[in-house]
């Protein structure tokens, strides 16, 4: 689910913009570091292995079909930090030839897809990619990359105030769990064929340690889907609990300022007043971005 | 295919093909956020901003009924939330989905059909953005074409091979045979890629790409990005005064 310009509200895409710049540029870095030079070109083939796979109809039944969206198995193959510089590369061509989601929203789809949702289908597969459950394990990380991606941009538009009921919602989820659990067998199927050609194909998971932190991931991301399924389903029992805790004030004016911004019908001149101090906050940002990338350059470089 | 046409479309000899990207890049960004962050009037601001657009198709020389067409891919997606907003009660909102996400679509196809890609990724290169990123997506650009084509015909070797869909909840034959045609096609990728790695050593590649470009930010350039942070801003200001 790539979302468009005009559908995030300007705190959500802006926060989302200055989230994703370092951390892509720290995963070119990484990448960069930690491949050849000869695996430029192999990335950006693999971006239109990526692109051309959605040629490539799964049949599911009754005359449907389903394609395969990639980052998962991206990130077995060329390792979390190639995938996600890949990855970002695929929704840039995406948002500027194919006008697929937005360029004020490319941030909000990076940190969704290539981030959030890759290292999310990389966890298991590290965790218990060698052992007797790497079956499951490559399943599950398939499944959960594009849970987890479409969960979260479902929460960065409600949270920008777009309506949705919960009837709504409710069917989105569903839709959702479906085609995850339509890309985790996808991504299994290309997986053992992929074994099967050529076991070099795939980087080996890590067996050791950083268990633990494996764990609370995964914990994390089941967490957050169940929260949201949950708030879908009982609305007016988080409003409960919020009245019941005494968070429900902070938690009203925090979910209703963006939508607020669209209603101020007002004000004439604050605008002008906005947008220049979003302007202006956003060239600084840009301005620190380039400052803080020539310095560690330099520094690597001395 | 159809991105073809935006290949063909950005090597014109317009005065907006012209500018140098950068002078484009900044220009479209200020639309983007100016229109994004709109909130009162939104009605004739969208309309003056869609003139503001078609203005620069024309002056491109672009066909116009076909840019306005390539936009409207926006359209099925949006579609959708403005329906559920319209259902809920809002009908503002759903017009200003609608609008922005269209008129957001067809600022950035007025940038990508008159500047080349290459140029435009040689453009954010001096603005800032990783290098690494930029060639990874000009390499995906690149091979986009030859990717795709050995996708189709593998498709059609599959079609050919299992027939048509059969009508049964799962088939699993049918699932493994489309995954290991997908494992082939990833293994050719990964086959041309090494290829094309060792032809660029060949031909002594450096680590990054030369364009010939050789554009300059100039005078032009930067008037031109005036003209539109005026024009842009100016526009929004005149409408919400005035309405």
């Amino acid at each position: 689910m790539h979302i468009p310009d005009g559908f995030l509200a300007t705190p959500v895409w802006a926060t989302l913009d200055v989230t994703a710049a370092p951390v892509v540029g720290y995963l070119a870095r990484r990448a960069q570091r930690g491949l050849e030079q000869s695996k430029v070109p192999l990335l950006g083939v693999m971006g239109a292995f990526v692109f051309a796979a959605q040629m490539i109809n799964f049949p599911v039944g009754m005359g449907t079909s389903g394609h395969l969206v990639g980052a998962a198995l991206l990130a077995y193959t060329l390792g979390p930090a190639a995938a996600g510089v890949v990855l970002t590369a695929i929704l840039a061509v995406q948002a500027l030839v194919f006008q697929d989601g937005g360029i004020l929203a490319l941030g909000a789809n990076v940190i969704n897809m290539a981030i959030v949702g890759m290292l999310a289908g990389y966890l298991p597969y590290s965790l218990w990619g060698a052992g007797r459950w790497r079956r499951q394990a490559i399943f599950l990380g398939g499944f959960l990359s594009l849970l987890t991606s479409a969960v979260l941009a479902l929460s960065e538009l409600l949270l920008s105030g777009v309506a949705m009921p919960a009837a709504v919602l409710r069917i989105s989820l569903g839709l959702f769990v479906i085609s995850a659990v339509l890309e985790g067998a996808i991504t299994l199927a290309i997986i053992q064929a992929l074994a099967s050609i050529n076991p070099d194909f795939l980087r080996q998971p890590r067996s050791d340690g950083a268990r633990t932190l494996g764990w609370i991931g995964v914990a994390a991301i089941f967490l957050a889907v169940a929260g949201v399924a949950i708030a879908s389903a009982y609305p007016d029992g988080i409003q409960k609990l919020a009245d019941a805790t005494g968070i429900s004030s902070q938690a009203k004016t925090l979910l209703r300022t963006p939508l607020a911004d669209y209603q101020l019908g007002t004000m004439h001149s604050v605008w002008v007043r906005k947008a220049g101090a979003g302007l202006a906050g956003l060239s600084l940002i840009y301005g620190a971005l380039l400052l803080g990338g020539k310095l560690l350059a330099r520094k690597r470089g001395a | 295919m159809h991105h073809v046409v935006l290949d063909r479309w950005s090597r014109g000899g317009s005065a907006l093909h012209r500018r140098d990207a950068r002078a484009k890049t900044i220009a479209v960004l200020v639309f983007l956020i100016a229109l994004g962050t709109a909130q009162r009037a939104f009605l004739p601001l969208s309309l003056f901003y869609l003139g503001i657009l078609a203005a620069a198709i024309l002056a491109a020389g672009l066909p116009i009924v076909a840019a306005l067409k390539r936009a409207a891919v926006v359209l099925p997606f949006t579609a959708v939330f403005a329906a559920i907003s319209l259902a809920a009660g809002e009908p503002m909102r759903a017009a200003a989905l609608v609008g922005k996400s269209y008129l957001s679509a067809l600022a950035v196809l007025v940038l990508v059909s008159t500047t080349p890609l290459p140029e435009l990724l040689g453009g954010l290169e001096r603005m800032g953005v990783p290098r690494y990123l930029l060639m990874v997506a000009q390499f995906l650009y690149r091979y986009l074409f030859v990717i795709s084509e050995e996708a189709q015909h593998m498709r059609a070797a599959l079609q050919a091979k299992s027939g048509t869909l059969k009508r049964t909840l799962w088939d699993r034959a049918k699932f493994g045979a489309a995954g290991r045609a997908l494992g082939v096609l990833f293994a050719r990728s990964y086959a041309h890629a090494e290829g094309i790695h060792q032809a660029m050593l060949a031909r002594g590649f450096q680590g990054h790409f030369l364009t010939l470009s050789g554009r300059a930010f100039g005078r032009a350039d930067a008037f031109f990005v005036a003209a539109a942070l005026v024009i842009v801003v100016g526009a929004r200001a005149a409408v919400e005064a005035w309405i």
